[in-house]
Parts: C-alpha cells; structure tokens; sequence
C-alpha cells in the first residue's frame, strides 16, 4: 500500500522543480556576487573552497569506504611541494601551472598507493594511527630535507600561475580556479559514488568480510578509493602553492589533517554539501571569532563539542547531496522511482 | 563437475575442530550436512569458503584447489554461502545489495566509471538479472527499501538472493531456517526444492531435521570433527549410530519432542500476540 504513489504527487512535481531551479539560481547569485567582496572576504572565501577541495577529497576515503584516515595532509603537500620546485627558482624549473595540476595529482594518487598498499590490512584506530605517522614523516621529510625542499625556510618566489595567458594574481582569479576544481572533482566523485565502484565501498563500510564472501576484491577497492582521494589531495595542494607562491612544513601539520575530518564529521558524513557547509563553518567561526583572539580557540572547540553532542550524524543528513537536488530538478522527489 | 573435500582437518591451536574430513558432492543435488553442536559443520563452511584456513587436506572444484586462495578468489570461483547470523549490507537498498555483487565483472575502467560511458545499457542489465532474483524470492516490493528494514524471514531470503547472484557452481546455506517461523520454514522449503538445478551444488547446513529429511537427496552427519555417516535422509533416519550420537537414545528423544512441542506452542502464544 506505500508503495503506490500519491495521486497529489503530479502537480506537486512542478513546485519541487520550481525548488530545485531557486536552489541553483540563489547559488548562482552567491557565486556571482564574490567577485565584488572585498580582498580579504574574497580571500576567506577561497580558503572556504580549498578546504571543500580536501574535504570532497578525503571524504572518499572516511565517508564512502569507511576508512578513517589522519594523514590527508601528507597528500596535499606532495601536490604544494610538486608546484613549488617545479615551478620556481628553486632549481630553475619552470613548468606551466596547468601542466603541475596533472603532475601533482598524480604524485599524489602515486603516494597514496604507495600508502596504501602496506596499511590497508588495518581497520578502525589502528589504520587511524598509522595514517596520522604517515602524515607526520612526510611533513619531517619536507622539514629535514634541505637540499631538496630548503627545509623549514620553506620554498619562496613560485611562479606566477598562467591560464590560458591569464595571470592568476589576485584572490578573485583563484576564486574561479577553485569554484571549477570544486565543480570538477565534486561531479567525479558523486558519480563515482553512484557507481559500482562507489557501491562496492558501501558494501565493505558495512561488512568487509560480507564484501569479500561476494567476490570483492576489497585491497583493490580500498586502494582506488586511497588514490582518488589522494589525488585530489595534490590538486589541492598545487592551487594552494600557486595562491600562496610561498610553502613551507608549517602550512601541512597534524592540526590541518585533525582540521578536514573536522570538516567532513560537521558537514555530514558521505555527503557533498555537508563538505562545502563544514569547510564554511570551520572557516568562518575562526574568521569572525578573531576579535576575541584569547577566547578563539576555547569557543571553538564548544561549538565542536556542542555539534557533536547535538548532531552526530553531521549537520546535513547523508541523503540530503546533489542526488537529492537533481530530483528536485526533475520534478519528483527521491526515492519515489 | 565437481566438489569435493579430501582429508580436511582444521586445528585452532591445540582443538582439533575438523579432523580428516573427506566429503564429495554431486551436482544437481541438495547436500545436508547435520550433526549436533560443536560437531564442526559450520568450520566446514568457513573453510570452504574462505574465511578459515585449512590446516591439512584440499578443497577441489573442478580439480583446481581452492585451499589457500583468499576470499573473494574462492568467491570469484563460483562458491557462494550465506551465513549463520545474517551479514547483509544493511544500509544498502535491497536491490543494491545485490547488484554489488556483479562489481567483480565489471571491465571498466573508473573514468568510464565517471563519464558513465556505455553505462546506461549495462545497468538496466544488471538490474534487469537482479530483479528476476528478487522476483524469485518475492522482494521486488523492497527494492528500494534498506535492507535492515526488512523483516527477518525476508533478510534471509535476500542474503539466499545474494549468493545467487553471480550463478555460483556452489551454494552454501549456513542454518537457512534459523529464526524462521513455521510459515517461513514452508515457504523456504519450497524455494529450496526449487533451487535444485542441474549444474549447481546445494550444501545446507540445518539443525531443523523435518526440513532437512524433506528437502535433501544427501545427508552427511558430522560428530566432534567426523564424518559419521553418509547417506540418503532414509538411511540415516534408520541407522542406530546416528540416532544415538545426535538424536540421543529413545528417552531422550521422547524428551526432545516434548519440548520442542512446548516451544512451538509458546511461538504461536507469541505471534498471536504480536499479531494483536
């Protein structure tokens, strides 16, 4: 008897379509409007899509296959590394930026596997607590290896990125570089998720060993899900060397790996847009806190508390994604087909 | 085709849970395999299936060794099982738990995965082999619906579903009707007697001796790590050594009956019970 549809859905669908096209229209204002902030606003705001860029990526690997991982950071430098000697005086290399965006993403996807191969065997804390080794050893490498990385003091004077013969110089052309990275990795990631591919990581965050018993391969599995999410990590980190033409060790400690699961458990588990909420919230509430700079951090990490107390499950549910907005589109509400 | 255990033994430390057990099953049959608690018949499956490693002896289907290849090889292989205590993926929808399943097969790569190249036609495919499983078991209804959120009678048909998907040479049933009530356990005799094909090997695992007497054209009983006897349900009906080592002996299977009476009495209290 439920499962026949309501004779009232039909004139409901052009409402719900209605919805769905004001959602993407308010966006595109919000978008539209970025450009006349002011230079420091526009800056919070790219750092607000850097964060959603990490966090799309790492919440492949935490939200989709189950696997808690404290060492994200280590992928974002290798990508912030690549840019910075490729394209500085460094070592005279001056490779173009669209050209590191591939390299630093697939140096990326590189250590992932390279990562992933011996800590996959692990579950739960135990690969928790070798990821967060992993991220550390990386950042000592960068610290420690002078002639490669000139140490703490970090690499200065990256080039100047070129799009298409366009500088990327002020924070609004970052602005656009970001918003399409995000566009570009968010679309390839939910349709990853709704593939086999994205449902066999389902099936081995539910029950590893059931997954295996059904023939998946889930080593395999888990180290595509590894790469991916490492990959976008260093596509991270190149933009974010090009915005900042300046690294060093500091910009990849514990704290930002502790700051994108943050992001990813705010938002909401396995869901996009609770990415893009969580990196807003975590962005922001530091920003507007800063007038009360002794108290900052303590506020802070109330709110967190309070979050997590208060709403587990993240503030945007899992099914509340772009699958939900695309039905919205098409007139009809999900789960009703 | 064939399967077959020759000589198996399995050792967890010092207990011998299995000790040189050599079984061989014909295709186009139902296998019971019955024997009292603790007698291993569910070490058995696991290391038939993968979960266990054999510590002695081969496991052969089709002449190729199964001992020693993971999980998902001997799964790949055609060799499928449910389990004692449902494992299904529960917060999947029913119908994907079983179109994971055909993720093995897939060929593409993950860009095609992305751009969704050539997917559409392959998807209705693989929905349309999964909704002919669902209709077999009579899921289609739930479809959509999470799998935590069935019934338990239908959980256990699913996971059945499940290990169908990928048309296994070997299905292995660990206690199908535990936890059933009597109409379940009908209905699942009846979807048991049609699984029955002739290129596909049934083995069941069941404590319910009515179900397994009526469904199976083989019985094999297993006592404290052994083979004790193997035989058609007639057989091992009449033979003295079986009805002493798991029926008990005439007194305490008069005592058996009477409680298991009890205990349909008290579920029927329950249902009508719940029913109100």
């Amino acid at each position: 008897m439920q499962t026949q549809a309501l004779p009232a859905a039909a004139p409901a669908a052009r409402t719900l379509r209605l919805r769905g096209i004001a959602i993407l229209l308010a966006a595109a204002v919000l978008i539209g409007l970025v450009p006349y902030l002011g230079s420091y606003a526009i800056r919070v705001v790219d750092s607000v899509l850097i964060y959603t860029l990490l966090g799309i990526g790492l919440n492949l690997v935490v939200g989709y296959a189950g696997l808690l991982d404290l060492g994200f950071v280590a992928f974002y430098a290798v990508g912030a590394y690549s840019y910075a000697l490729l394209a500085s005086p460094q070592f005279g290399i001056h490779l173009p930026f669209l050209l590191v965006l591939p390299i630093g993403a697939g140096l990326g996807a590189c250590f992932g596997i390279l990562l992933g191969i011996p800590v996959l065997r692990l579950r739960g804390d135990y690969l928790a607590v070798v990821t967060l080794g992993f991220g550390e050893i990386i950042r000592v490498l960068l610290n420690n290896a002078d002639a490669l990385t000139n140490g703490p003091q970090g690499v200065i004077g990256i080039d100047r990125a070129r799009v298409f013969g366009i500088a990327l110089s002020r924070p609004v052309d970052f602005f656009w570089v970001l918003l399409v990275a995000c566009l570009v990795c968010g679309t390839l990631v939910y349709r990853l998720e709704r593939s086999l591919l994205g449902q066999a990581w389902a099936a081995i965050r539910e029950d590893q060993d059931a997954a295996r018993g059904v023939g998946i391969n889930t080593t395999r599995a888990k180290l595509a899900a590894f790469a991916i999410s490492a990959a976008i990590g260093g596509l991270a980190g190149v933009i974010f060397a090009a915005f900042q033409r300046y690294v060093s060790p500091d910009s990849f400690s514990l704290n930002e790996s502790i700051l994108i699961v943050l992001i990813i458990v705010i938002g909401g588990v396995g869901n996009i847009f609770g990415v893009l909420l969580g990196a807003v919230v975590l962005v922001l509430l530091p920003e507007l806190l800063r007038e009360f700079a002794a108290y900052r951090m303590l506020v802070l990490g109330l709110v967190m508390a309070t979050l997590i107390v208060l709403r587990p499950q993240g503030l945007l549910p899992r099914n509340l994604g772009p699958g939900e907005l695309l039905s919205l589109l098409r007139g009809r509400r999900r789960g009703s087909r | 085709m064939s399967f077959e255990l020759q000589n198996v033994t399995k050792r967890f430390g010092a207990v011998a849970a299995i000790t040189d057990v050599s079984i061989r099953f014909e295709p186009g049959q139902i296998h019971a395999i019955i024997g009292p608690n603790g007698a291993g018949k569910s070490t058995l499956v696991n290391m038939a299936g993968g979960s266990y490693a054999v510590t002695a002896g081969r496991i052969l289907l089709d002449g190729r060794e199964l001992q020693g290849l993971k999980k998902h090889e001997i799964s790949l292989a055609g060799v499928a099982r449910t389990y004692q205590n449902i494992r299904l993926f529960d917060r999947m929808s029913v119908m994907e738990n079983l179109e994971v399943c055909l993720y093995p097969q897939r060929t593409t790569c993950i860009l095609a995965d992305v751009l969704g190249l050539g997917e559409a036609g392959r998807r209705e495919q693989r929905l349309a082999h999964c909704r002919r499983l669902l209709d077999r078991f009579d899921l289609v209804p739930f479809a959509g619906v999470e799998a935590r959120n069935l019934s338990y009678g239908r959980q256990r048909m699913l996971e059945i579903a499940r290990a169908m998907v990928r048309t296994p040479r070997v299905l292995m049933l660990d206690e199908p009707a535990a936890g059933l009530n009597d109409a379940e356990t009908r209905d699942l005799k009846q979807r048991l007697r049609h699984l029955r094909r002739p290129d596909l090997i049934v083995i069941v695992i069941e404590h319910d001796m009515d179900l397994v007497m009526s469904i199976s054209d083989h019985v094999t009983v297993m006592h404290r790590g052994q083979v004790l006897f193997a035989g058609t349900p007639a057989q091992v009906q009449e033979n003295p050594d079986v009805r002493e080592a798991y029926l008990g002996t005439e007194d305490e299977l008069d005592a058996i009956r009477s409680l298991a009476q009890r205990r349909k009495a008290e579920r029927r209290l329950r249902q009508q019970a719940g029913a109100v």
